[in-house]
């Protein structure tokens, strides 16, 4: 009796130190990408004029508008100074002129819509009351819509890059599995030379390679093919897609293969049913690299590509020249991340098997 | 005979993609701006002190990042084996910093390690800080400039190398690490006596890939503190090959390169001879 | 095992078979019927809207052609240059480069002479000629010229020495101001860009200018002048300003106060919250305010497939009034066309572009001499190495080091 209750107080402390680990772990994980996001749906205000700097964005913005001898000021509530400071022009008018570069200011720096008139309407009260302080609903994806906007046929990127990865992970699992496999099921003569050699494709630095590759391909008609892009990136997929194979054959003992041919299969259907269901999350694991690899790939693309962009390269077109917009630059980062994440949400259930060990 | 069939397409798509590419490079290496032959090229870059630092300072992170990589991950992935519930769940989460683009990592960590950036906000607006006391990152010495490297890539990379581990966890079967315990092994034996032998091939793996990847690491390193700064060998390359926009310059990039290749097959062959790879792959053919 | 094996060579064989033929079609369906522009200008995101939203419309109706504007860097866009010389399919119509590199533009042959002669109604800058020609020709057509100009936080101002207007600053009241606010504040609150190959060597060979110094030379006398007081800055520059590669981030989120930065970046702070700060030309030194003026151009690709479009975008494009437009919209870069200046000149419109059009017509300015130096990225490290090791580690003048840096800027040298 007692030592049963020992033993469960035992299981109970080890499960919940298992789960304090384990937040622990996702607290670090998640806290970087957690500012990835929050910034996304920032207005370039609370992102640069704050200190400390908020850590969730805001759903609205306040504003005051007060008049003096000289003109109209704006002003906007700043959370960290916790009052109203300036905001956009020195001093400003009634005059339609001013009303609508102030206007497109405040979307612009603060993410809120306002129209002419309301602003106009402002101006009234303060003309009669001295000040007036109003608030505007911020819109939380701004900064993805300006994205959008200035990305060029983003949809049809998409596309090329869905291509462009799907043919690198065709050629990459295809070739590199069965050189894998060889490498994991024979011996032959220059074995360890060869699969080393395959391994020195990626020590050369690919960098100093990337035109000479590209030229060759330009040359073969593949100029700004997506599909030529997968033959560029499957040159490196290929020796790790080799290696992640040959060890995951290798661990998978061949009695299994063989006692599944003393029950009459063939080797080939011993490969296919016992083999292969085994290796999966290998391959799995394989074919996540080459699709990651190739989605996030630009520095090759960006020249071999110009008509048929993939994504990355439409996301660095836009991003480029804004170093000091990081609310603009987090929202291009989340809409090309998005897509390698959800993949990875969809392919984890290969690299973890629920079922644990084939039965034969 | 069926093996070398396996293995042609590999060595066909290398020659057409890859082989002439690399010879040229080679060669070019060893020829000047003129097209004479020559090794000023690596002259050049045994004279200038830099590469030595570039040298000694890759190896520095290597070292370190590969192990503490290695570790951390090797446990994850232990940890996720267990199949705990919401193991899968964890996994896909555990994976998310290795699918961020470059962007993202770059906006993330420039916009995180700033003197006002996101690291120092929430430190302060919890109070563990105030203006007066905010921790300046990225004006650290050159030591802790490569340990905040190495920690950003050890966040970044780790799960490369734990899902390679996991996957080879996965053949080797509940079964095999029951038997163990049925003859009364302790989880610690279990582990250095059935899962680490039986898991060899795939360490080996996930080590060597990842020693070639962390010998070339300059990404972050570039995007954080610029060309030059930190230097790193294939930074190096990137910054003479690519940068300098001259030809001189793209020769001494190609020499650099070659050096980098030598270097990493380096490392790696000794790592194989060190882990016995080698000589285990020769015995269990025989 | 063999027939899953034939089976596998088969697929590999296929699956590249495929790869071939649905490039090759692809090809034909890609028929150019769009005028191809690719620009290092212009790389900000509202930027590139504005040219989608208020210029490119006007030409696209005249001519019945679709603009295809995109950003590339001028080491991508070199790049691309040499891939399409080499392969023989120029795809693009219309570059924009930097005056940093235009000259390898010329020597590889990748652009063609320009007919500027045919373009009526316009004089280019002269402050601009040397990068855009080459042997009597002209190769590109200036746009989006920028200077240097000062901008502060308004925060800044109470620590601005007695009798000192910020509008009409000396190099060394600049040191002072910069000085006494890292004294008043306890941190510096000053900015460069400290991450190398950047504008580093634009912003100090401005300021050598300023004191007769010639650029890029290191250790002239007046760049001699610049360093020693600028050794004094030493901790009056922010504490991470080496991993600052644009000084608009720090500016906007007040981790720093002051700069003097080019005009487009300083342009960008200044805009996104006008009240917030001040504007002003750059510091003047002896010889009057000293500011590196650069220039991007418009180029045509050698071979391009639709030359006789891309020559009427360039003739739209540096049209007087096209560049006042695309000046105010895009603000933060000067239309280096003198009738564009002088409609800009006395118009109140943009602050930026205003102070700009002052120190370009007031300033000892100069061009940047790429063509002189086989890199001019190299050329560009000397600065950032002396800034390096001089300013922010030892923070005391070494003439020494001066002149060893001018020996590697003299290697350099074509």
């Amino acid at each position: 009796m007692n030592n049963a209750i020992k033993r469960q107080l035992k299981r109970s402390a080890k499960r919940s130190s298992l789960y304090i680990v384990l937040a622990g772990i996702a607290f670090i994980i998640i806290f970087p990408i957690f500012f990835l996001f929050s910034f996304s749906f920032m207005s370039d205000y609370e992102t640069y004029s704050e200190w400390p700097k908020p850590l969730i964005p805001s759903f609205k913005a306040n504003f005051m508008i007060d008049k003096n001898s000289e003109g109209y000021h704006l002003l906007i509530f700043n959370k960290s100074e916790d009052k109203y400071m300036p905001f956009g022009p020195l001093v400003f008018t009634n005059s339609q002129e001013d009303i609508d570069n102030l206007r497109k200011f405040i979307k612009l720096q603060s993410n809120s819509k306002i129209t002419s008139q309301k602003i106009m309407e402002y101006l009234k009260i303060v003309d009669s009351k001295s000040r007036v302080e109003f608030s505007i609903k911020k819109d939380l994806l701004a900064n993805y819509i300006l994205f959008f906007q200035v990305v060029n046929g983003a949809p049809k990127a998409v596309l090329n890059s869905l291509m462009v990865a799907g043919a690198t992970i065709l050629i990459s699992l295809t070739i590199g599995g069965m050189g894998g496999y060889a490498f994991a099921r024979y011996f032959f003569k220059g074995k360890n030379i060869l699969k080393l050699s395959v391994l020195f494709v990626r020590m050369f630095p690919a960098v100093s390679l990337a035109i000479p590759m590209v030229i060759i391909l330009a040359k073969m008609g593949l100029y700004d093919q997506p599909l030529g892009l997968s033959l560029v990136y499957s040159v490196g997929q290929i020796s790790m897609s080799i290696w992640i194979t040959a060890s995951v054959f290798m661990a998978i003992p061949v009695s299994l293969e063989e006692a599944a041919m003393i029950f009459g299969t063939t080797r080939a259907g011993a490969f296919l049913h016992v083999t292969l269901p085994l290796a999966l999350p290998g391959l799995a694991a394989s074919a996540m690299y080459s699709f990651i690899g190739s989605w996030n790939e630009v520095i090759a693309a960006v020249v071999l590509t110009q008509f048929n962009p993939t994504f990355p390269v439409v996301v660095y077109k836009a991003l480029v020249g804004s170093q000091g917009q990081i609310n603009l630059i987090t929202a291009g980062s989340v809409a090309q991340a998005l897509p390698a994440i959800i993949f990875t949400l969809i392919i984890r259930k290969y690299i973890i098997q629920m079922w644990g060990g084939v039965k034969v | 005979m069926v093996p070398y069939l396996l293995i042609a397409p590999v060595v066909i798509y290398y020659s057409i993609f890859w082989l002439f590419p690399v010879l040229n490079a080679i060669i070019e290496s060893f020829r000047n701006v003129d097209g004479i032959w020559t090794v000023s090229n690596y002259i050049h870059i045994f004279k200038d002190p830099v590469f030595y630092q570039a040298l000694s300072n890759t190896a520095f992170i290597v070292i370190f990042s590969v192990t503490i990589e290695f570790i951390l991950a090797f446990g994850l992935a232990l940890l996720i084996n267990t199949k705990f519930r919401g193991s899968s769940m964890f996994l896909f989460l555990a994976m998310i910093p290795m699918s961020l683009p470059a962007v993202a990592v770059g906006a993330m960590w420039s916009s995180g390690l700033a003197t006002r950036g996101w690291l120092n906000s929430f430190l302060m607006t919890f109070g563990f800080i105030d203006d007066a006391s905010k921790i300046l990152f990225l004006a650290g010495g050159k030591m802790s400039t490569m340990l905040l490297i190495i920690i950003i890539d050890a966040w970044t990379v780790i799960p490369f190398v734990m899902i390679i581990l996991l996957a080879g966890l996965q053949g080797i079967g509940e079964d095999v690490r029951e038997a163990g315990a049925i003859f009364g092994g302790t989880k610690f034996q279990i582990l250095r006596k059935i899962t680490i032998p039986m898991l060899k091939p795939t360490i080996t793996t996930a080590m060597i890939l990842r020693i070639i990847s962390a010998i070339q690491i300059w990404l972050i390193i570039v995007l954080l503190y610029g060309f030059n700064r930190l230097p790193v060998l294939l930074e190096q390359v990137v910054l003479n090959y690519d940068q300098l926009g001259a030809e001189y310059f793209e020769r001494i990039g190609l020499a650099l390169s070659v050096l980098v290749a030598i270097i990493v097959s380096a490392a790696a062959v000794l790592y194989l001879k060190v882990s016995g790879s080698f000589e285990k792959e020769v015995k269990q053919d025989e | 095992m063999r027939k899953v094996l034939i089976t596998l060579v088969m697929l590999s064989l296929l699956t590249t078979g495929f790869l071939f033929a649905g490039g090759k079609t692809e090809t034909d369906a890609n028929a150019p019927t769009s005028l191809v522009v690719s620009s290092r200008l212009w790389s900000p995101a509202a930027e590139q809207k504005f040219l989608y939203d208020e210029v490119f419309p006007e030409f696209e109706k005249e001519n019945n052609v679709v603009v295809k504007f995109e950003i590339l860097d001028d080491t991508v866009l070199l790049k691309r240059a040499k891939l399409q010389a080499e392969t023989g399919r120029v795809t693009t119509d219309v570059v924009i480069v930097h005056n940093g590199v235009m000259d390898q533009w010329i020597s590889n042959n990748y652009v063609e002479e320009l007919p500027v002669s045919d373009w009526k109604g316009r004089t280019f800058s002269a402050a601009f000629m040397d990068s855009i020609t080459s042997g009597g020709k002209t190769y590109f057509a200036p746009v989006g010229g920028d200077v240097y100009l000062l901008l502060a936080n308004k925060k800044a101002l109470k620590y601005l020495p007695a009798g000192v207007d910020v509008q009409d600053i000396t190099w060394e009241q600049y040191v002072d101001w910069a000085v006494a606010i890292a004294d008043g504040e306890g941190e510096g609150k000053t900015a460069v860009t400290g991450v190398p190959m950047k504008s580093l060597i634009y912003m100090y060979g401005g300021m050598f200018l300023s004191y007769g110094g010639e650029f890029p030379v290191i250790n002239s006398p007046g760049a001699i002048e610049g360093w020693k007081l600028l050794t004094k800055l030493h901790k009056a520059y922010s504490p991470t300003v080496m991993t600052y590669d644009n000084v608009t981030a720090p500016m906007k989120s007040g981790e720093t106060w002051l700069t003097v930065a080019h005009m487009a970046r300083t342009g960008e702070a200044y805009r996104s919250n006008p009240s917030n700060y001040v504007i002003a030309k750059a510091p003047k030194g002896p010889k009057g305010i000293g500011s590196i003026a650069g220039v991007s151009g418009f180029g045509i690709p050698v071979g391009a497939e639709n030359r006789d479009l891309a020559l009427k975008f360039i003739e739209f494009m540096t049209r007087p009034d096209i560049a006042v437009k695309v000046a105010r919209g895009t603000g933060g870069f000067l239309p280096p066309i003198d009738e564009a200046i002088a409609v800009l000149g006395d118009s109140p419109v943009d602050e930026v572009i205003k102070k700009g059009v002052m120190v370009l017509q007031t300033g000892v300015v100069s061009g940047v001499p790429g063509s002189a130096y086989t890199s001019w990225g190299a050329v560009k490290q000397v600065y950032d190495d002396v800034f390096a090791e001089m300013i922010i580690g030892t923070g005391v003048f070494d003439k020494a080091l001066l002149d060893a840096a001018q020996a590697k800027l003299e290697a350099l040298k074509k």
